[in-house]
């Protein structure tokens, strides 16, 4: 007999409804699937025939065909086991089903549920074909729930499913397991909106008061956070650009209602772990530099989204810059213009977000110790040019914040008072990102043409300050642009409506950096 | 065991017993000695003829391998450089070349061969340059052969003088009266200099060359910094290489200061090097200075073009000063050269156990007697003597500023440099309380955000933006995170620091 079950699958970051018809008929027993089925699929069968054993039913010595449709729309991952091997029970009669049930999750052999990457969107797409009831497994309940306008049940097991099938009633839930709930606690901070952790098991981080000195680079940070301004730290090793930016979490303004849903989905497609609630801390990814290009801009064989996707409204932070593939590199210039990344390959192609803030560390040579003084460098003149040339004039033209950070002195380290901590400086970056999204809707680094000119409101004065800036450095329009928008950051930090000479100066200082001095001498 | 005596200049040389050079540059010729054709059209007839001259000169020494010996060589045989040109269009043209050329090698067989050493090592060509002082008459021959194919080459291409006016360089030979008095007077000096800017200023009544290492500390390039602009001060150019490091800092206060400065590029205009130091170049021609070469623009840099440069470098100076140097620093073969051209040689010294200035210490012990110590900036003037016209370009008639850390305790010397910059306290009037205070602190050395915010008891953001408008007035510079005082301030900073 013919059964049909809705379910769906995982295309980018959008869910697609699956119609998973099965064929039960008389003939040789066999097993096969059509429809554009990937590996993981595939293997769907192994799983299916003994979940069905392991949970007490029988698996049909008869001839089975799946369909899933629509046929033309390539489907991987495991989110269809359910729903072929319920149909199969209700194509060899063992189950009844009744009424419209959507089912997605994985199949283990003993007959388990699993949630699947990506149960949040593709709950939601079925919510958007206006399907009413959905069985999810019970570990990924609680992220299948943040979908509106459609009814969640959650299953433990292949039987617990079918029994659902067959109540029209709603059926019983579980609890969360346990585990969710470590996982959301040790994201903490104390705070009840730093919700869960979705970045790549980053905690909370240090607090700003353990970064000893660095006046200058703490200064930059404030602001590259503030106005979402990308910013490269270049220093020597133990200057504390690390440590830096692992407080960067703690700084970070919570997400708005807009963009905690899409972090929410991104972390459901991530696959890092069960999302239990919306997210609504910025994300903050830590490659390593060995990452790879796909790694990076996302694809592979599900089309998974990268690092850039991850980070998406929050934080990509690249330690040891030039050490990252040059074309790793060279491929976020896109993302970093457009705030997505298109990624096409033979017969899907899909757009993911990637609207995120660079951050960036370095040393200023390869043995780290170039502008020390005292012979410390032991590179040879030209090597030290040559090491900041492996990061591109175009990726560097789009980094706004530029600041060297130098070796703390040992008595520095040990005298020096403790300086702010984390709260005030949080605290200062999100009024200041509050007032840009008031005046703009985006933050600063986002503005651009008429909307930056409104914003900055310069008067003749300032107008011809800017100029006499640009004409200094040498600037084209471009470079006008990014001062005016870390100028604004600059001027929201400060309380001021319009933005002056000074806020330029300040900009024009953490800028000028980006040429000249990375490796050259400042000239005359 | 100091590197630079193997490197050469200080190796005893006998090339004034070489055969041809000295009886054709011996003399300093005044008037433009191209001999002009007694015809009636007279004047502009020898004017053209000199001027043609003069380009068969560029043509010629553009070629890469022909130095001053070899040229002399030519111009013995064929009596002008028009004649040689005239001579490499002819059939047999390398042939006749080649005999010149052999003829004046085996003159000189009885010591090395400078012109050719110097040559191959400018060709980038070691090997040959080895075995030209080495090899004997065969390999000489061998690389005079190489030499007279190619000025056959550059005689039948031409282009060489388009590219020298393209760059809109001046040409100043060895028979035209701007060519420098004192690079005249050096052994073998180039036949041709590649000038732009200033061709007076080579001809300064005084000059200095402050050299160093292209890695230096932040302490040196501090000292580089106020010697250059105290010599600027008392009026002197100061003559340097344009590398990075002591020499960028020394070139880079005299400009400061607005004084006239000489770059020696070790390569050709159209290939200068360092790229960094492109604006300083600028830099240097706008304010009335030069950047000079002897080789053809479109040389390019190498490892043999090098020492070939710190011949020139102490050759347009009266006195060498070597600020830092390690043991195997260039700087010390210019210190070399300097002695050799009979010139004076100054070296700061530093802490005993300091890598950068190793080499200016082995270089002292090396010389007793004839290198000297620089002990102090008002020193170092006070010790070179210069017979200066007092051509100051700043006025020097502001008095010592009463009070303030800068105040210095009254000396009994009345050389210029002592006497502090214009306008310090107009200088500092003109800044906020914040910046003045930042001011007088960085002037005592460089120092980070952080040292200076201690040090000055300000908050933190008061440090930032004070730092800013002292680095828009060009009075602070930043490099990796550490603050030196720049333009003027650098100049009076020598007072206090040092």
């Amino acid at each position: 007999m013919l059964a049909s079950l809705l379910s769906a699958t995982l295309h980018g970051l959008d869910g697609r409804p699956i119609r998973v018809e099965v064929d039960v008929a008389p003939g040789l027993p066999g097993f096969t699937i059509v429809g554009l089925a990937d590996t993981a699929l595939q293997e769907a069968r192994e799983r299916v025939r003994g979940a069905i054993r392991n949970s007490g039913y029988e698996y049909p010595p008869r001839r089975i065909t799946v369909n899933l449709a629509p046929a033309e729309l390539r489907k991987s991952g495991a989110s269809l086991d359910l729903a072929i091997a319920l149909g199969i029970l209700v194509g060899s009669e063992q189950v009844n089903a009744n009424g419209l049930w959507a089912v997605l999750g994985e199949l283990s052999l003993g007959g388990e549920l699993r949630p699947v990457p990506g149960l949040l969107p593709m709950v939601l797409a079925l919510s958007r074909r206006r399907v009413k009831r959905v069985v999810v497994p019970v570990g990924g309940l609680a992220e299948a729930r943040l979908a509106d306008g459609i009814v969640v049940v959650g299953a433990a097991t292949l039987a617990e499913a079918a029994t659902l099938l067959r109540e029209s009633r709603r059926g019983r839930t579980r609890s969360t397991p346990p585990r969710v709930e470590l996982a959301a606690d040790i994201t903490g901070n104390g705070s009840a909106d730093r919700g869960h952790v979705v970045n790549g098991g980053s905690g909370p981080g240090p607090d700003l008061a353990e970064v000893r000195g660095q006046l200058e680079a703490r200064r930059a940070l404030e602001l590259a956070l503030a106005g979402g301004h990308c910013m490269v730290m270049i220093g020597p090793p133990g200057s504390g650009k690390t440590l830096l930016a692992r407080t960067v979490p703690g700084l970070l303004p919570p997400l708005d209602d807009d963009e905690a849903r899409l972090a929410t989905v991104i972390a459901s497609v991530s696959g890092s772990g069960p999302v239990t609630d919306l997210v609504r801390t910025r994300p903050f990814r830590a490659p390593h530099h060995t990452i790879s290009y796909a790694a990076m801009v996302g694809g592979g064989p599900h089309m998974s989204p990268g690092e850039v996707t991850l980070a998406n409204d929050g934080v990509l932070f690249l330690d040891e810059l030039p050490e990252f593939d040059r074309a790793t590199l060279e491929a976020l210039r896109q993302p970093l213009e457009d705030g997505q990344v298109a990624i096409s390959r033979v017969g899907r192609a899909a757009v993911f977000p990637a609207r995120f803030q660079l951050i960036a560390a370095m040393n200023p040579c390869p043995c780290g110790h170039a502008g020390e003084g005292g012979g410390r460098c032991r590179c040879q003149p030209g090597i030290v040019e040559r090491y900041a040339g492996r990061i591109s004039g175009p990726l560097r033209d789009r980094m706004d914040l530029w600041v060297h950070m130098p070796r703390v002195e040992p008595a520095e380290y040990v005298r020096s008072a403790a300086p702010e901590g984390s709260v005030g400086v949080a605290g200062r970056i999100a009024a200041s990102r509050r007032r840009q999204i008031h005046r703009s809707g985006h933050p600063n680094s986002r503005l651009s043409g008429r909307a930056l000119r409104a914003a900055c409101a310069l008067g003749p004065a300032e107008q011809a300050h800017a100029i006499r800036l640009a004409e200094l450095e040498g600037w084209s329009a471009r470079g006008i642009e990014r001062l005016l928008r870390v100028a604004r950051t600059a001027a929201d930090l400060a309380g001021a409506d319009a933005v002056d000479g000074s806020h330029m100066d300040e900009a024009a200082r953490f800028r000028s950096a980006s040429g000249a001095r990375i490796g050259y001498e400042a000239v005359g | 065991m100091l590197g630079v005596q193997s490197l050469g200049p200080l190796v005893p040389r006998r090339v004034a017993e070489c055969g041809g050079p000295p009886a054709t540059f011996g003399a300093p010729a005044r008037a433009v000695p191209v001999p002009a054709p007694d015809r009636p059209s007279g004047e502009a007839a020898a004017l053209d003829l000199a001027e043609r001259e003069r380009w068969a000169w560029v043509v010629l020494l553009s070629v890469s391998g022909l130095g001053p010996v070899s040229f002399g060589a030519l111009l013995a045989a064929f009596g002008s450089a028009r004649a040689v040109l005239d001579a490499a269009t002819q059939a047999d043209g390398p042939g006749r070349l080649l005999q010149a050329l052999a003829d004046a090698a085996f003159d000189a067989d009885d010591g090395p061969d400078l012109g050719l050493f110097d040559t191959c090592a400018a060709a980038g060509n070691a090997k040959d340059a080895a075995a030209a002082g080495r090899g004997g008459p065969r390999a000489r021959q061998v690389i005079g052969k190489d030499l007279a194919v190619r000025l056959c080459e550059a005689a039948n291409g031409g282009g060489a003088a388009e590219r020298v006016r393209a760059l809109g360089l001046n040409v100043v030979t060895l028979e035209d009266a701007a060519y420098p008095d004192r690079l005249r007077q050096v052994e073998l000096p180039p036949p041709l200099l590649f000038v732009r800017g200033s061709v007076a200023a080579l001809n300064a009544r005084n000059a200095v060359a402050v050299v160093g290492t292209r890695r230096p500390t932040d302490m040196g390039r501090l000292i580089a910094g106020w010697i250059g602009s105290a010599l600027a001060r008392t009026g002197v150019v100061v003559v340097s290489g344009l590398a990075v490091g002591i020499d960028g800092a020394a070139h880079a206060a005299v400009v400061a200061e607005g004084g006239r400065t000489v770059a020696v590029l070790g390569g050709g205009h159209a290939r200068l090097f360092p790229k960094a130091h492109e604006r300083l170049a600028d830099a240097i021609v706008e304010s009335g200075g030069t950047v000079v070469s002897e080789l053809a623009p479109e040389t390019s840099p190498s490892r043999g073009t090098f020492p070939r440069r710190n011949r020139l470098v102490s050759g347009l100076s009266d006195a060498t000063v070597v600020v830092e140097a390690g043991r195997r620093s260039g700087a010390l073969i210019t210190a070399g050269w300097a002695l050799e051209q009979g010139r004076e040689c100054f070296l700061v010294p530093g802490p005993f156990d300091s890598p950068t200035s190793a080499g200016c210490h082995a270089f002292l012990r090396s010389f007793p007697g004839q290198a000297r110590v620089v002990c102090g900036v008002a020193e170092l003037i006070e010790d070179l003597e210069l017979d200066g016209d007092g051509a100051a370009i700043n006025d020097l008639a502001n008095e010592p500023q009463s009070g303030g850390p800068s105040a210095r305790p009254a000396t009994s010397r009345t050389t210029p440099a002592s006497a502090p910059s214009v306008g310090r306290a107009a200088l500092l009037a003109s800044l906020g309380p914040a910046e003045r205070a930042l001011a007088e602190e960085l002037a005592r050395g460089p120092a980070t955000a952080d040292q200076l915010a201690a040090r000055t008891a300000l908050a933190g953001a008061a440090v930032l933006s004070a730092l800013t408008l002292l680095e828009l007035r060009g009075l602070a510079r930043g490099a990796y995170g550490r603050y030196s005082p720049s333009g003027p301030l650098a100049s009076w900073s020598g007072e206090v620091g040092g």
